[in-house]
């Protein structure tokens, strides 16, 4: 009985979606906030930089600095630079590892805006990293039955770079004041090979490994300076035009006009 | 404001549970003990001493197989005692130096050259695997004489 009355309502919906027509494929509407929202560059301070042997194993501080612009709607190229420093000291290692790290890359907006005031944004993007670092073993010590071994790798330095995907949001807390955070994925392209002891932190990066997640936290001020009107003020200069008289440049000169005589 | 304190609040648990740093891994030789003329496994009450420290390796220990450390050096003696009858053994290795990581430090890695020993318990020693790496595995083969009265 069950299974008979499955069937009519199988055969029901089959006749009611018999003859439909085909829904038509739902195509994302074309974004509306198609201008330039932020006007100027926007500059900004990892907040969490400084705190990461928080979370870090061994003792990893930095800071880094950061700008963006709106160079097409939605669309914002941003330089990163920073400066970061590891220590490690156990019974058995004492290692520094430093140096100074940039990375460029450019951030798309997902987040379409509510009005031309609306600046908060929610992106994903990638990055370009690159490092000069230089790290030393002050000492290690390798323990035996035997007795223990004493030593230490001086001054090496090493190139590395690598490439990051990450996702973030920022908002507008005031005017012109923003906050936000962001989700790091960051995979090495590659570190200079040394022999002993390998790259161990690479500066911007992190541990020398193949991948790596991190978080990052800033605030961000956005100098209200409009290049763009700047620029255009600059290419709008009037220009003299034959035959016609040029416009006074200070109040109460008029300009000179011919007079005609009879 | 109260996200932020509970934030705070998870960075320093998380913080003061972090650092712990593993010791580095240590490289040992490991010896199958065998009866020279069973060549089954055998258990022997051991006594080791390195030539030239004064701490033993191992007191009095019974044991199917034997673990030992190498020195820097090319050359590591040994004094071991088999129930009481004692032999001295030099291995002549390779010391090559590993790293493993920052967090554990650096360690020694060696390759077996050679072995010289005494006769008295021993009959006869062979490396099976020259190689002596952190992970222990059997390095050599030390065919011992059974004892004459009872044991293995």
């Amino acid at each position: 009985m069950r299974i008979l009355s499955f069937t009519f309502i199988l055969c029901l919906l089959a006749a009611i979606s018999y003859g439909k027509p085909e829904q038509k494929k739902k195509l994302k509407p074309k974004r509306t906030d198609n201008f330039i929202r932020m006007k100027g560059i926007r500059l900004g301070m990892d907040a969490t930089r400084p705190f990461q042997s928080l979370w870090t194993k061994g003792d990893r501080y930095g800071s880094e600095f950061s700008g963006d612009l709106e160079l097409w709607p939605n669309l914002f190229p941003v330089f990163e630079s920073g400066y970061d420093v590891m220590k490690i000291k156990t019974n058995y290692v004492n290692y520094t590892g430093k140096g100074s790290y940039s990375r460029i890359g450019i951030d798309y907006n997902f987040l379409e805006a509510e009005n031309r005031n609306d600046k908060n944004i929610l992106f994903a993007g990638f990055r370009y990293g690159f490092t000069l670092a230089k790290q030393q073993v002050d000492n290690y010590e390798i323990d035996s039955y035997w007795g223990p071994t004493i030593g230490k790798y001086g001054n090496q330095n090493y190139f590395a770079h690598w490439g990051e995907i990450l996702v973030g949001i920022k908002g507008e807390i005031f005017h012109n004041f923003f906050m936000g955070w962001t989700i790091r994925g960051k995979a090495k392209i590659n570190v200079k090979n040394m022999n002993l002891p390998p790259a161990y932190f690479i500066p911007g990066y992190g541990k020398a490994k193949g991948f790596n997640l991190d978080f990052t936290y800033s605030v961000y001020y956005n100098i209200p300076w409009d290049f763009r009107k700047s620029i255009g003020a600059k290419k709008t200069v009037p220009i003299a035009v034959k035959g016609k008289p040029q416009p006074a440049k200070k109040p109460g000169i008029k300009p000179e006009t011919k007079k005609q005589s009879n | 404001m109260k996200q932020f304190l509970y934030l705070f609040f998870i960075l320093t648990v998380v913080s003061a549970c972090k650092e712990v740093f593993e010791t580095p891994p240590l490289a040992l030789l490991q010896g199958t003990l065998l009866n020279s003329s069973t060549k089954k496994t055998i258990t022997s009450k051991i006594t080791v001493l390195g030539i030239g420290r004064d701490s033993l390796w191992e007191k009095e220990t019974s044991l199917k197989e034997i673990l030992l450390p190498l020195s820097v050096h090319d050359t590591t003696n040994y004094l071991i005692s088999f129930d009481s009858q004692i032999d001295t053994i030099t291995f002549f290795h390779e010391t090559i130096k590993k790293y493993a990581s920052m967090e554990t430090g650096f360690y020694y890695q060696y390759k077996l050259r050679s072995i010289k020993y005494t006769q008295h318990r021993i009959d006869s020693i062979l490396i099976t695997d020259s190689l002596v790496t952190e992970i222990w595995h059997e390095n050599i083969k030390l065919y011992i004489h059974p004892l004459s009265t009872g044991g293995n």
